[in-house]
């Protein structure tokens, strides 16, 4: 199972390599509001090098890759761009303080470069299971670019620990054991932004919910960000059932809460001990509001669309949470 | 009697030898070459509307409604893409055609062209299967071939997407040179790519071709060219069709449980001499046959959602 997990991050970074391939990303607000520099030339110095050093991993991201559609770089765009601009804000709220961006769950993202490039009073740890860290760490180490940025005095070495980043193994579902690793490397008192990409959805209800509440606890000050499927709650919506048996088959991927927290209302839920100030949206939503026109007509020009209605479906099935406090 | 081999080999999903491709495809463009950009059908007639790849439920649409021996059909396109058996339904389709050539009518669809079929999927499947892209170019043409509309007892007009500020009357349509690749603008783009809206004229639509078109644009068609009705498909109904416009207009979608994972019904639209229309609605088939076969490939080609 944990296996099934920790592939999914292959999912995650061929379909942000392919948004970005297509021109999705980086748009126009990340560089302008997020004041992200060479978005692309990071993440493809992250594949030049995943390439080197695991041919199988390359292998399932670059097939992924060629057959991406453009309904799923819509949702990528939509799912990358709402998070960083809700990073944003945060640290914008907080910008002459220090802070700290728990990323649970990193896999290989690399947000953690332009966020640690621009703040720098700003600590960022990433958190993953050991293989998923193993390799990362792996990659990180072997560019030069990346070890000039990290300032990493060895090759070796199966984490990452500098000053300012903090790249560590962890099982999500052992909450004592993160929550004794952060009373290592973490500060109650520094405000801190927890980061849950596609995470909360892969662990039973009950470590879920121990995990939310110890870990919100844990920090005096926060901004939780959490990026999830929802299964739907409408009369005849069959999506998170049917994603629910896809995956279960195809991959062995188990969604247990997919359709205990099935809509906004109840996935927020999750949320309410430690936060009066939840704000929750469906992804549609988000592309019909908070998208200008003027974008909207970019993205139209990359890739036809076809079709919207399949696109509306899949993005009224996931949502973005944001909960401070 | 080799081409009903060609029939039992495509219902199981079997391999069809490149060279057998390339005969089916040169005979039906022999045939398709002769139809006239609008062709007239009679009732009864059951439409159809997309399929993308979906062979197990394109079977499941025949025994439903009847079968291809004793019904007559018309397809409103998109056979190919999205689905993991494009090349299966489009030649399944094909073979019925040439077997039994009044009772089937395969109008194109916009999937059916070059530039689309490389981004939607079935382009990679044929490589997947041929290791090369030979029985892609040979559909292409067979795609230039298919006839743009139809029209059932001068009173229905059926087509892909929806209609066109260039095309007022049939006519204009019937002097359009359609053996080509799919324009991006103009009669025959908008033809495949148009869908209905609650606009009050034509808008521009949010798909990159074609256009939005509201009652108004219906009404006047319909008035015009003496019509009580447009079948078109083009676009997911969940309730596997919808009608538009005080009955003006209908959708009609065949792809259940479109891409494996939108859990909608398909439905077929059947029309009786009287011109009555029946609905038949349909699901998709479990994810195993009778026998234990994945329908779905187990290698999947593709990830479908965001992890």
């Amino acid at each position: 199972m944990n296996t099934a997990v920790q592939q999914t991050d292959y999912d995650a970074l061929s379909c942000k390599v392919s948004a970005i391939s297509k021109h999705y990303l980086p748009c126009p607000r990340q560089i302008e509001e997020c004041g992200f520099r060479d978005y692309s030339g990071i993440q493809m110095e992250y594949i030049r090098v995943l390439r080197m050093l695991s041919r199988r991993a390359y292998g399932k991201i670059s097939r992924a890759v060629s057959s991406t559609m453009p309904v799923m770089n819509y949702g990528t765009y939509l799912r990358t761009v709402s998070i960083d601009l809700s990073i944003e804000e945060f640290m914008r709220k907080h910008q002459d303080e220090e802070t700290q961006i728990l990323n649970l769950g990193s896999g290989s993202d690399l947000r953690m470069i332009q966020l640690l490039a621009r703040f720098p009073k700003t600590t960022y740890i990433d958190l993953d299971f050991q293989e998923s860290v193993k390799l990362k760490a792996k990659v990180l180490r072997n560019s030069d670019q990346f070890v000039n940025f990290f300032q990493l005095n060895s090759s070796e070495g199966e984490e990452i620990n500098t000053d300012r980043y903090k790249l560590l193994t962890a099982d999500l579902k052992d909450v004592p054991r993160v929550l004794e690793l952060l009373s290592r490397i973490a500060s109650k008192k520094v405000p801190t932004l927890i980061l849950t990409e596609c995470v909360l959805c892969y662990i039973p209800q009950a470590e879920s919910q121990q995990l939310i509440d110890s870990v919100a606890e844990y920090f005096t000050h926060g901004k939780w960000v959490s990026y999830d499927p929802i299964g739907g709650n409408k009369v005849n919506d069959r999506f998170g059932t049917i994603m629910q048996d896809n995956l279960r088959e195809s991959r062995h991927l188990e969604m247990p809460t997919l359709m205990i927290y099935n809509s906004p209302e109840s996935y927020a839920l999750r949320l309410k001990n430690i936060s009066h100030n939840i704000h929750i949206q469906i992804m549609w939503d988000y592309y019909m509001n908070e998208v200008s026109d003027e974008e909207k007509n970019r993205l139209k020009a990359l890739q036809f669309l076809d079709e919207i209605e399949e696109l509306e479906i899949m993005l009224s099935h996931y949502i973005l949470l944001e909960a401070t406090w | 009697m080799k081409l009903d081999d060609t029939i039992d080999s495509l219902r199981q999903g079997k391999h069809i030898p490149e060279e057998t491709v390339y005969s089916l495809c040169l005979k039906s463009q022999e045939l398709l070459m002769n139809e006239a950009n609008v062709t007239h059908v009679d009732t009864p007639v059951t439409i159809c509307g997309d399929i993308h790849g979906q062979l197990h439920d394109l079977l499941t649409l025949f025994d439903k409604s009847g079968g291809i021996e004793k019904n007559r059909y018309i397809f409103l396109g998109d056979f190919v893409d999205r689905g993991f058996y494009s090349l299966e339904s489009f030649l399944l389709l094909l073979c019925y055609k040439l077997r039994y050539p009044d009772r089937i009518t395969m109008i194109r669809g916009n999937h059916e062209t070059r530039q689309i079929t490389k981004v939607y999927g079935f382009y990679d499947e044929i490589v997947r299967k041929y290791g090369n892209s030979n029985v892609w170019r040979y559909c292409c043409e067979v795609f230039d071939y298919l006839s743009l509309g139809a029209i059932i007892n001068d009173r229905i007009f059926c087509v892909h997407g929806g209609l066109s500020p260039d095309v007022t009357t049939i006519n204009q349509i019937r002097s359009i040179d359609r053996k080509q690749e799919v324009p991006h603008e103009g009669a025959m783009c908008d033809l495949l790519w148009s869908d209905p809206d609650d606009v009050d004229t034509w808008s521009l639509s949010p798909r990159g071709a074609g256009f939005l078109f509201g009652r108004n644009e219906v009404e006047q068609f319909l008035h015009k060219n003496k019509f009580e009705l447009i079948a078109r498909a083009h676009q997911l109904v969940m309730e596997g069709y919808k009608e538009m416009f005080d009955g003006g207009l209908v959708t009609v979608w065949s792809a259940p449980n479109y891409c494996y994972r939108c859990g909608n019904v398909a439905a077929v639209l059947r029309v009786e001499d009287d011109l009555d229309r029946n609905y038949m609605i349909f699901e998709a088939v479990q994810a195993q046959d009778g026998v234990g076969n994945a329908i779905i490939p187990t290698k999947k080609p593709q990830m479908d959602y965001f992890l």
